[in-house]
C-alpha cells in the first residue's frame, strides 16, 4: 500500500496546478482555494481504495473537489457565516492590479452565477472537459448538464458584457 | 432551418454528431445571424479558458504538494468545516468507473499534458493560439507552421506536426495539425489572411515515442469530414498552394 500511496501522490502533484485552477474558478479567493484544493487531496488520499486503475484520475478529484466545494457552502451557511462570504470584495482573489485584467473580470462574473451553473462552467470552459466527462464529476444527467451550461453560459455573457460597458461595480 | 441556443453551443464546443456538424455548418454559410451566434459561444469559451489558463504556470504551494504525498502536517484549513465533512461513500460507484476504454498510459501522460495544455497554447509569451474577433486564430509557431511547413519534407523533431491539407467546400486551404508538446491537435483554415481554428482536441496519449500520428483525433476528423472538398492534397499539390499563399480557390 505504501508504494500504491508514493504513486497516487506523485500523480497528484502533477495535477496540482489543474486541481488549483478548477478550485480557483469555484472560489474567487485565492486561499479559499488552495484550502479546497487540500481538502480535496487529502480526501482523495484517504479515500484511495475507491480509485480504480485504469480510470481517469483527475476526473475523480475533481468530483472530490465538487462535493468538497459544496460541503464547504453548506457548513458555512449552516454555521451562520455570510452566506457567500466571496461575495464581500474583502478578500478578492485577484486584483486589476496584480494579475491580467481578463482573469479578474471573468472571476467576478463567474461569482456571481449559481453554483450549480458555476461548476458546469468550470468543467467545460475552464477546464475543456468534454459533456460526458463533466457530467460524470458533477453526478448529473447530461440533459442537466447542458442545460446549466447553456443559463450559466448566457449569465457570464451577460455579466462580462455589462462589466465592458461600467466597468467594475 | 431553426437552432436553439442548446444545440448551437454543444456544436461551439465540438459535441454534435458530425452529421449535425456537417448541417449546421452548411447552414451557417448562408446565415450570417446563425454563425454569429456560434461565434459567440466560441469566443466566450475561448474568453473563459484563456483567463484561468495562466495559473498553470503558477508553482504549487508547498502546503499542497506534502499534502499530495501524504505528508502529515498541521494544515491551515483544519478550522474549515469541510475538513470533517465525511467523504460521502457511493459505494463502488465514481464518476470514472464508466470509462474502461482509457488505459493508465494514457492517463500517466494526460497528468502532465492535459496541465500543460492551456497555459502552452494561451500563454502570452509563446500563445500559439489567440481569440480574434469571434473566432480562434494561430499565432506564433503555429501560424508559421502552417503557413510554411510542408507534410512531405517536416522532421521528427519539429513541435509543430502538419496532417492532412486540403480544399474546404467553401474554397479554403484547411490543414490539420498537431502540437506535440501541448498534446493538442486540431484544424487551421486560411481566411482573410488568418488560419482560423474552428476545432481543436485532445491527441490521444501514445506510448514511447512512436511517432507520427497516424490520424487526426475523431473530433478533428469529423470537422475534416464536414468541411473536405474532393481529396487531400498530394504533396505537389500541397507546395503548389503555399507558393500560391494558401490562396482560396475561387468556387
Amino acid at each position: 500500500m505504501t508504494a500504491r500511496l508514493e504513486e497516487i501522490g506523485e500523480h497528484i502533484v502533477a495535477l496540482l496546478p489543474r486541481l488549483r485552477r478548477f478550485a480557483r474558478s469555484l472560489s474567487r479567493n485565492q486561499h479559499d482555494a488552495d484550502d479546497l484544493t487540500q481538502v480535496a487531496v487529502e480526501r482523495a488520499l484517504r479515500h484511495r481504495q475507491q480509485f480504480r486503475a485504469g480510470s481517469n484520475l483527475a476526473s475523480w478529484l475533481f468530483g472530490i473537489m465538487k462535493n468538497a466545494w459544496l460541503d464547504d457552502r453548506r457548513s458555512r451557511a449552516r454555521r451562520g457565516e455570510v452566506a457567500l462570504p466571496e461575495d464581500s470584495g474583502e478578500h478578492p482573489a485577484v486584483t486589476p492590479a496584480d494579475t491580467d485584467a481578463s482573469l479578474w473580470s471573468v472571476s467576478e462574473a463567474m461569482n456571481k452565477l449559481p453554483e450549480d451553473q458555476r461548476l458546469a462552467i468550470a468543467c467545460v470552459l475552464v477546464e475543456g472537459m468534454s459533456y460526458k466527462e463533466a457530467a460524470e464529476v458533477l453526478e448529473i444527467p447530461i440533459g442537466t448538464l447542458t442545460s446549466r451550461l447553456a443559463r450559466g453560459r448566457s449569465a457570464l455573457a451577460a455579466a462580462l458584457s455589462d462589466e465592458g460597458k461600467g466597468g467594475p461595480s | 432551418m431553426k437552432y436553439d441556443d442548446e444545440t448551437l453551443m454543444a456544436f461551439a464546443d465540438g459535441e454534435l454528431d458530425e452529421l449535425q456538424r456537417a448541417e449546421i455548418t452548411a447552414a451557417m454559410e448562408n446565415d450570417p445571424g446563425l454563425a454569429q451566434r456560434v461565434a459567440r459561444h466560441r469566443a466566450l469559451r475561448a474568453q473563459v479558458a484563456g483567463a484561468f489558463g495562466n495559473l498553470l504556470d503558477e508553482p504549487s504551494p508547498e502546503r499542497l504538494v506534502h499534502a499530495a504525498r501524504g505528508a502529515r502536517q498541521p494544515a491551515a484549513n483544519t478550522r474549515r468545516g469541510g475538513d470533517v465533512v465525511q467523504f460521502p461513500v457511493r459505494g463502488s460507484r465514481h464518476p470514472a468507473t464508466s470509462w474502461r476504454g482509457r488505459e493508465w498510459g494514457a492517463i500517466a501522460a494526460s497528468l502532465v499534458l492535459g496541465g500543460l495544455i492551456s497555459w502552452k497554447l494561451l500563454a502570452p509569451s509563446e500563445a500559439m493560439m489567440a481569440a480574434s474577433g469571434n473566432s480562434l486564430v494561430a499565432r506564433g509557431a503555429l501560424a508559421s507552421a502552417l503557413d510554411r511547413q510542408l507534410a512531405s519534407t517536416q522532421l521528427e523533431s519539429d513541435s509543430v506536426w502538419i496532417g492532412l491539407s486540403f480544399q474546404a467546400r467553401d474554397g479554403h486551404i484547411c490543414r490539420s495539425f498537431e502540437l506535440r508538446d501541448a498534446g493538442t491537435a486540431g484544424l487551421g483554415c486560411k481566411v482573410d489572411g488568418e488560419w482560423k481554428i474552428p476545432v481543436t482536441s485532445e491527441t490521444p496519449a501514445r506510448s514511447g515515442d512512436v511517432r507520427p500520428a497516424a490520424s487526426p483525433p475523431a473530433a478533428v476528423l469529423r470537422v475534416i469530414e464536414a468541411r473536405i472538398s474532393g481529396d487531400p492534397l498530394d504533396p505537389a499539390a500541397e507546395e503548389k498552394a503555399r507558393d500560391a499563399g494558401w490562396k482560396a480557390a475561387r468556387r
